[in-house]
């Protein structure tokens, strides 16, 4: 059976307007239906930029210079909308505080925006919030203004109003920054849900050892160039990670700095079950 | 006398919807780390500790001072907050203006404002970025400039509403070294943070809230240790605390440093056991 | 800080029931009709009046009391300015301290006064008592573009936004130093600095809210469905027809009246 690419970017380079350096540099890569990429690199190294060029921010929004080509659930985003992109493609952005819409009063209606611009059916819409409602733990304030949430809260918002758009391909920039452990462990865990149910889920992230756990593969991405994409196992045993600004997985770290390695595979631990196996002695 | 003591405090943004309550402690010199589920109450608790709100029931005092009795404006030269959302802390059109407008308040001369802006900026690192207007700067420069915006005053609290957000590994690392050089320099570092090996490394105090509630405050080997009251509190460990716990280890590891030398030292040990039978 | 980004008040009484678009009519006709039909100030009189009860009938009156403090302050300046300086000005009608106000000024103020309150107060009544979701979803029933109607209801809400910029950009300030609390002085000296970040910000917020609505289909090409989809009522469509005819004949009686 020859499985579905959901994403496929060819040669993609693009620049900011007024600008001189490139954001995005020559990247090419495709993504499997289902699948679950983790996006890892340092500040300014372009995981942004990267995902706005997937829902077509970049460069519908944005303008400045554009080449190459992404196609995404078999649009190619360059001759599409925004708009219309939204059907496909979903985003949750890095700061969450600008991803209210101020059209809604409550949490309940914010999450109902997408649905009703996507024309959904009434009683399609209400399970869906009610399903997100759940899944995020904010059915408590599911009458509350947006506005007045916590950090944690609204970003929580942010990512249940892009969920209950279903998408083909799910996007999002830092999703668990401002989550409590437990909160980010849930969202990693619904995520990973959705990409078995079928959606592709793409997330730039700083936490390694999450990414290690639940990603199925992981791209590192250094001054708009994407080094590598390849297994957790493979991508954060790479020697020379530090050199891009990326820790490993804490656990990564230690067991480079005692040389403990899976004797098979000749490959360093990254999540912590790996780690205990090879850790007891 | 205590920097911060704060007494039987409650407080709530609307009628009798209770965020705090009944919250005491007292904080001297050093570096505490407030934890807690989202929407416990941590942001709100500084902000009382700011004087930017204040108690509906208890008191806050700030150096022996009710901050019923003065305005967040004079507390401003010994408490020091930064936002947890950039984008509400910075209104200046050139990061050195920003960066001075604390120091200038509190009555600075400029020439001194702008040394210690200059060296604010130094301390994150953006100093060749102190002409710009911070809108142009990315989610993560815009944090540390808030961050440098606040070290130029020099106050002997300072507060951090969650200062890793956006922060790759060199960012995390400048905030801890941060940290640590404050902590040194004999001041109060308050930290709001969700992450936990950050806790574990740079923090000897911790203040676990639950809910508007008061859940645990002990040193960070003692809270730590406690993994299923986190876990009731929607919280974990450190990761290598984490390991330790799953490894049977019975002491408790904080930071990656201690962890290694306790493995290698048994490693050791093993070998030479080995070797001998 | 409280950032509750709009005006809106629920306080369930039947103008929040109402259609957003009847409530759209009688601005239309509050600033029509005092200039199509003759005795100007009295039909604007009336209008403010009917305004007034209404928003007290709505238990939204307390609301737009700060709104009219701010509008007297400069209502005032319009009495005294055309009071005093206005080119028609033949007939002294009293002397404060050797200043003389003539009758034409003073008329001429009083006027604009009743514009200014009735346009003022007719526009309250929406914003005071309607969901800006809900204006965009009528506008949009009637087959306006989303995007005018997004337009219209944050131009409503320009103000509740500058507000809450205004609250935070004051927080980060009194954190930094500067006095906002105490007295008129005080908060007026840490409010002249504050004009230009409170619009820089709210573009910039603007511009990101933009790229909020895009992604989340906003201008998606297709139907539109509501969450709440909220039938006319009966009360609705007759007034709703009422006011429009009323609207036609002003116009059809000033026309043939000239
Ligand atoms: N302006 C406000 N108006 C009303 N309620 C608010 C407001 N700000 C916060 N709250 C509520 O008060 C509670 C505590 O909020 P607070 O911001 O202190 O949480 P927090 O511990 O800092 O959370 P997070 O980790 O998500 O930042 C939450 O339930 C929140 O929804
Ligand atoms: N709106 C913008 N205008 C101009 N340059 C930008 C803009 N956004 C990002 N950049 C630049 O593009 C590069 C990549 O940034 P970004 O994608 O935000 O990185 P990351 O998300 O990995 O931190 C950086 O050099 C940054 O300065
Ligand atoms: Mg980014
Ligand atoms: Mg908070």
């Amino acid at each position: 059976m020859v499985v579905k690419k959901t994403i496929v970017v060819e040669n993609l380079k693009y620049r900011y307007p007024n600008t001189s350096k490139l954001a995005l540099d020559s990247i090419s890569f495709s993504v499997d239906e289902g699948q679950f990429v983790g996006i890892v690199g340092k500040n300014l190294a372009g995981k942004s930029t990267l995902c706005e060029a997937l829902v077509g921010l970049v460069p519908h929004f944005y303008k400045g210079a554009y080449g190459g080509k992404v196609v995404v659930d078999g649009v190619e985003v360059l001759n599409s909308s925004i708009g219309e992109m939204a059907r496909h493609i979903g985003i949750v952005f890095q700061n969450p505080f600008t991803q209210i819409t101020a059209a809604k009063l409550t949490v309940y209606e914010e999450i109902a925006f997408g649905l009703e611009n996507l024309g959904m059916d009434r009683v399609e819409m209400v399970k869906r919030i009610d399903y997100v409602l759940d899944l995020l733990g904010l059915y408590d304030f599911k009458d509350r203004n947006p506005f007045e949430l916590s950090g944690g809260q609204m970003q929580r918002l942010a990512i249940a109003g892009i969920i209950a758009m279903k998408p083909t391909v799910i996007v999002l920039d830092e999703p668990t920054s401002q989550l409590d452990p437990q909160g980010s462990e849930e969202v990693f865990k619904a995520v990973q849900r959705l990409s078995k149910e079928g959606v592709t889920i793409v997330m730039v992230e700083q936490k390694m050892e999450k990414i290690a756990q639940y990603a199925d593969k992981v791209m590192l991405i250094s001054e708009g160039k994407m080094i590598d994409f390849d297994s957790p196992q493979k991508l954060f045993s790479r020697e020379d990670l530090e050199n891009f600004g990326v820790e490993p997985p804490v656990f990564t770290t230690i067991a480079k700095k005692l040389n403990v390695k899976d004797e098979t595979t000749g490959l360093y631990p990254v999540t912590i079950d790996e780690a205990r196996r090879l850790f007891s002695l | 006398m205590n920097l911060v003591d704060v007494k039987n405090v409650s407080f709530a943004y609307s009628e009798n919807n209770f965020v705090l309550q009944n919250i005491s402690f007292s904080l001297q010199k050093g570096s505490v780390a407030i934890i807690g589920q989202n929407g416990s109450g941590k942001t709100t608790l500084v902000k009382l500790l700011k004087g930017l709100l204040k108690p509906k029931v208890g008191d806050v005092f700030i150096k022996g001072i009710n901050t019923k009795d003065t305005t967040a404006a004079k507390l401003a030269k010994t408490v020091g907050l930064v936002f947890q959302n950039p984008n509400d802390q910075i209104f200046k059109n050139k990061v050195l203006d920003e960066v001075m407008f604390g120091p200038l308040n509190i009555g600075q001369s400029v020439d001194e404002a702008r040394e210690n802006a200059l060296r604010a900026l130094e301390i994150v690192s953006l100093t060749e970025k102190s002409q710009e207007n911070p809108y142009d700067l990315s989610l993560s420069e815009r944090k540390l400039i808030s961050i440098a915006s606040i070290l130029s005053m020099n106050t002997d609290i300072v507060i951090f509403d969650e200062p890793t957000i956006a922060q790759d590994c060199w960012g995390k690392t400048r905030v801890k070294d941060i940290v640590r050089l404050l902590v040194s320099a004999g001041k109060l570092v308050i930290t709001i943070t969700h992450d936990m090996d950050f806790v574990g490394e740079c923090f000897e105090r911790v203040i676990v809230l639950n809910k508007g509630k008061l859940l645990l405050d002990g040193s960070a080997k003692d809270v730590f240790s406690q993994e299923d009251v986190l876990s009731a509190a929607y919280l974990e460990p450190p990761y290598i605390t984490q390991l330790c716990h799953q490894l049977h280890y019975d002491e408790v590891f904080l930071s990656p440093e201690s962890f290694i030398s306790y493995y290698e030292s048994h490693r050791q040990k093993k070998e030479t056991n080995d070797a001998k039978h | 800080m409280a950032r509750a980004l709009s005006l809106y008040v629920e306080t369930n009484t039947f103008l929040q029931k109402l259609d957003p678009m009847v409530k759209l009519l009688y601005i239309l006709l509050s600033i029509l009709l005092p200039f199509l039909i003759l005795p100007y100030r009295v039909v604007g009189l009336t209008f403010i009046l009917i305004s007034c009860l209404l928003l007290l009938y709505g238990k939204v009156f307390k609301k737009v009391l700060p709104l009219l403090g701010f509008s007297f302050l400069i209502l005032i300046s319009i009495v005294i300015i055309q009071g005093l300086f206005m080119q028609s000005n033949r007939t002294p009608a009293f002397t404060i301290d050797g200043l003389t106000f003539y009758k034409e000024g003073l008329l001429y103020a009083w006027t604009l006064c009743i514009r200014v309150l009735d346009v003022l107060l007719a526009f309250a009544l929406l914003v005071l008592t309607t969901r800006p979701s809900d204006l965009i979803q009528s506008l949009v029933k009637r087959g306006l573009s989303p995007r005018f109607g997004y337009v219209l209801s944050s131009a409503l809400q320009i103000i509740p936004q500058m507000m809450s910029e205004v609250g935070s950009i004051m927080d980060a300030q009194r954190s930094r130093g500067l006095e906002t609390e105490g007295n008129l002085w005080t908060r007026l000296k840490a409010f002249v600095p504050l004009i230009g970040p409170v619009v820089m910000s709210s573009l910039l917020e603007t511009r990101e809210r933009a790229m909020a609505l895009e992604v989340r289909g906003f201008s998606a090409i297709g139907k539109k469905t509501f969450l709440f989809d909220t039938e006319m009522t009966l009360l609705d469509k007759i007034l709703e027809w009422v006011l429009g005819i009323l609207l036609l004949i002003s116009i059809i009686v000033r026309i043939v009246w000239l």
